[in-house]
């Protein structure tokens, strides 16, 4: 009976070891496509980010409206942001043709499921960079609109402009990625609602001015000529 | 530049008059009595010249058509020949200056297809003109020799405050010549200047902006042309549109810039700033009892202060929008705007435009706030003042501009280096 259980943990411990065995090369072909993109990485990261400061990314990223975007990146250098997260898209790339390597069904269907998953992930990136672009130009144009027209609700105005767009972009991109599905719609158009709710208070609230002040210039028209008639600037 | 604007028949028209020595444009809103007016008031303009030349006369027809001119046949008694031609008519959106650009390329074009010898435009109030201002405005570049009359204006002190506060003290530092009205919008010109401007207007890049009027004083300057101003008479302003205040802003100092930009090569190593001959006699205005309440502008000041920082981040140095912000804490009485604050604001802005830090209808827009600012401060000050001391005090801004322009041109060269 000691020989049958002797034989036994035999057939087993060899069936463990040849299993081992099996996975050792998946297991060396992931280790050495990961060594290898790391170094791939760290090369590209390196000519990347000598590109970019040669071109004073840092400053344009600020020019063009993105100055925020400093405080969220590592030592706040938007250079850093970019080189880092272009060095960690190649490891994930070279992760994930080290998994491919195990040829087990299971990880084949995880390759393409996230192969198939990233346009998705590039879209939402997209539409995200282009609605926060949008969102600042618009801000800042009602911003600078509502001022000069006297507006003392003008940074509120502009601000739910700002957001609102914002919103949109956030829930299109949650869309593309497929996340959260009636949670976001729901989520989304109570967002949406409210933030067009409080604008159209503050744009009440402004235009209340305006007409009261333009009431003002009807009634005391005279005294209002006498404000206005002065000046020229041609 | 292409004369793809006029009509079959005011090409034949042209063709059939085979060059002509004048071209004077009147460029009012239109109406066939008022182009008849024009034309006996060119003549009679003309009348007072040592050689009476061959003229064109381009103004509204009343049609703003593409129809045949009309011309007025010339007889033995009047050689001279006033040919109407029509000016195109404004589009529903074209602003004043807009529809001024445009009118300005037409008399041009036509002056250069006729190879003129002088070119004369009233833009600014044709319907006040007198015969006399086409004869100062033509006269100096036929009998004397000038290549560019520019306008010298009778005004209220509250009156032409852009020219005052940018136009007029900016050429001068730049450009090195003092100008009242560089921009005009009533000039008169050389053949030859004309035909440097049309060429310079032509540049493939150049075609589409409506920059015209800002380039004519500075590209004399440029070339070495000879300028010199003649007193117009008083000039009655137009009506300010407070609500579109930002959009004026923006239709005028846009060019403006963009003409700083093309020359700046030049402008940086002109020093100092000469006066030029002066022609005619000032009239004599009495000034206005009526005070301006600068509340509102303080007010507007204010809400920028509040609201701009972040926009004016983007333009201005840190040490001027400290001043700003220490300037904003004055009680009204005291509200001053320091020259070289405002001077330095102007140069930023022209930096800001020319390095599209941001949108450059955003900084040009966020730019009225500061402006009035300085009106708010300009008229405080001059409260009381009388025609002499608002010349002298326009005279202190002029030569701020001057000191400053090493900031400017410091900041050009180096707009990242140079941040005092």
């Amino acid at each position: 009976m000691w020989d049958q259980v002797g034989q036994a943990l035999n057939h087993s411990m060899t069936r463990m070891l040849s299993q081992v065995a099996s996975l050792l090369p998946g297991v060396i072909a992931l280790i050495a496509a990961l060594l290898v993109s790391a170094l791939v990485a760290w090369v590209l990261a390196a000519i990347l980010r000598r590109s970019l400061t040669s071109f004073g990314f840092d400053q344009r990223v600020a020019q063009w409206g993105f100055p925020g975007l400093a405080e969220w990146s590592p030592l706040k250098s938007p250079t850093r942001l970019v080189t880092r997260a272009i060095g960690w898209a190649v490891m994930l790339v070279g992760f994930l043709i080290g998994l491919s390597a195990f040829d087990g069904p299971l990880t084949s269907e995880l390759v393409v499921r996230l192969l198939t998953y990233l346009p998705n992930v590039v879209a939402a990136v997209v539409v995200l960079a282009a609605g926060s672009l949008i969102a600042r130009f618009l801000a800042r144009s009602v911003l600078i609109g509502a001022v000069n027209m006297n507006l003392q609700y003008a940074w509120l105005l502009s601000a739910g402009v700002k957001w609102l767009v914002n919103v949109l972009a956030v829930a299109m991109a949650l869309e593309h990625l497929a996340i959260g599905g009636d949670i976001i719609r729901l989520a989304f158009g109570i967002l949406f609602g409210g933030i067009v709710l409080a604008l159209a208070l503050a744009v009440g609230l402004g235009s209340k001015e305006l007409v009261s002040r333009s009431l003002d210039r009807e009634v005391h028209k005279t005294s209002s000529q006498k404000m206005q008639e002065p000046v020229g600037h041609l | 530049m292409e004369l793809d604007t006029s009509s079959q028949p005011e090409l034949e028209e042209l063709e059939r008059l085979a060059g002509a020595e004048l071209v004077v444009g009147v460029l009012g809103a239109g109406a066939a009595e008022e182009a008849a007016d024009s034309a006996a008031m060119v003549r009679e303009g003309l009348a007072g010249l040592s050689k009476i030349p061959r003229a064109v006369l381009i103004s509204n027809n009343g049609a703003h058509r593409p129809a045949p001119a009309t011309p007025a046949v010339p007889d033995a008694d009047q050689p001279l020949a006033v040919l109407s031609f029509g000016l195109p008519a404004p589009g529903p959106a074209d602003t004043l200056q807009q529809t001024r650009s445009t009118a300005y390329r037409r008399v041009f074009t036509v002056g250069g297809k006729l190879g003129v010898r002088a070119c004369g435009v009233i833009a600014s109030q044709p319907h006040a003109a007198t015969p006399q201002w086409i004869y100062r405005i033509v006269q100096p570049v036929i009998d004397l020799g000038f290549d560019l009359v520019a306008p010298r204006y009778t005004r209220h002190k509250m009156e032409g405050l852009l020219n005052r506060s940018v136009l007029a003290p900016l050429h001068r530092a730049l450009y090195g010549e003092q100008l009242q009205n560089p921009m005009g919008p009533d000039f008169g010109l050389s053949g030859k200047l004309l035909r440097q401007v049309l060429k310079e207007a032509s540049v493939p890049r150049r075609r589409d902006q409506n920059d015209l009027m800002a380039t004519i004083a500075s590209t004399a300057s440029r070339a070495g042309f000879q300028v010199c101003e003649s007193h117009l008479g008083v000039l009655v302003q137009q009506p300010t549109d407070w609500t579109n205040l930002s959009s004026l802003l923006a239709e005028v100092l846009g060019p403006v810039f963009l003409e700083l930009e093309r020359q700046a090569v030049f402008w940086q190593s002109v020093r100092g700033s000469k006066p030029v001959p002066k022609f005619g006699s000032p009239e004599v205005v009495s000034d206005d009892a009526a005070t301006l309440d600068v509340r509102r502008m303080i007010e507007s000041f204010h809400l920028g202060i509040q609201n701009l920082q972040d926009v004016w981040r983007l333009v201005l140095p840190p040490a001027t929008l400290f001043e700003l912000v220490k300037l904003s804490r004055l009680p009204r009485e005291q509200f001053r705007m320091p020259d070289d604050l405002w001077v330095r604001i102007v140069y930023d802005f022209a930096l800001g435009h020319r390095l599209r830090t941001i949108s450059r209808d955003h900084l040009l827009r966020s730019i009225t706030p500061l402006y009035l600012g300085w009106i708010a401060s300009y008229a405080q000050e001059m409260e009381k003042a009388g025609a002499a001391e608002v010349e002298a005090r326009i005279e202190l801004l002029a030569r701020a501009y001057e000191a400053n322009k090493s900031y400017l041109v410091s900041r050009w060269r180096w707009p990242d280096r140079f941040n005092p």
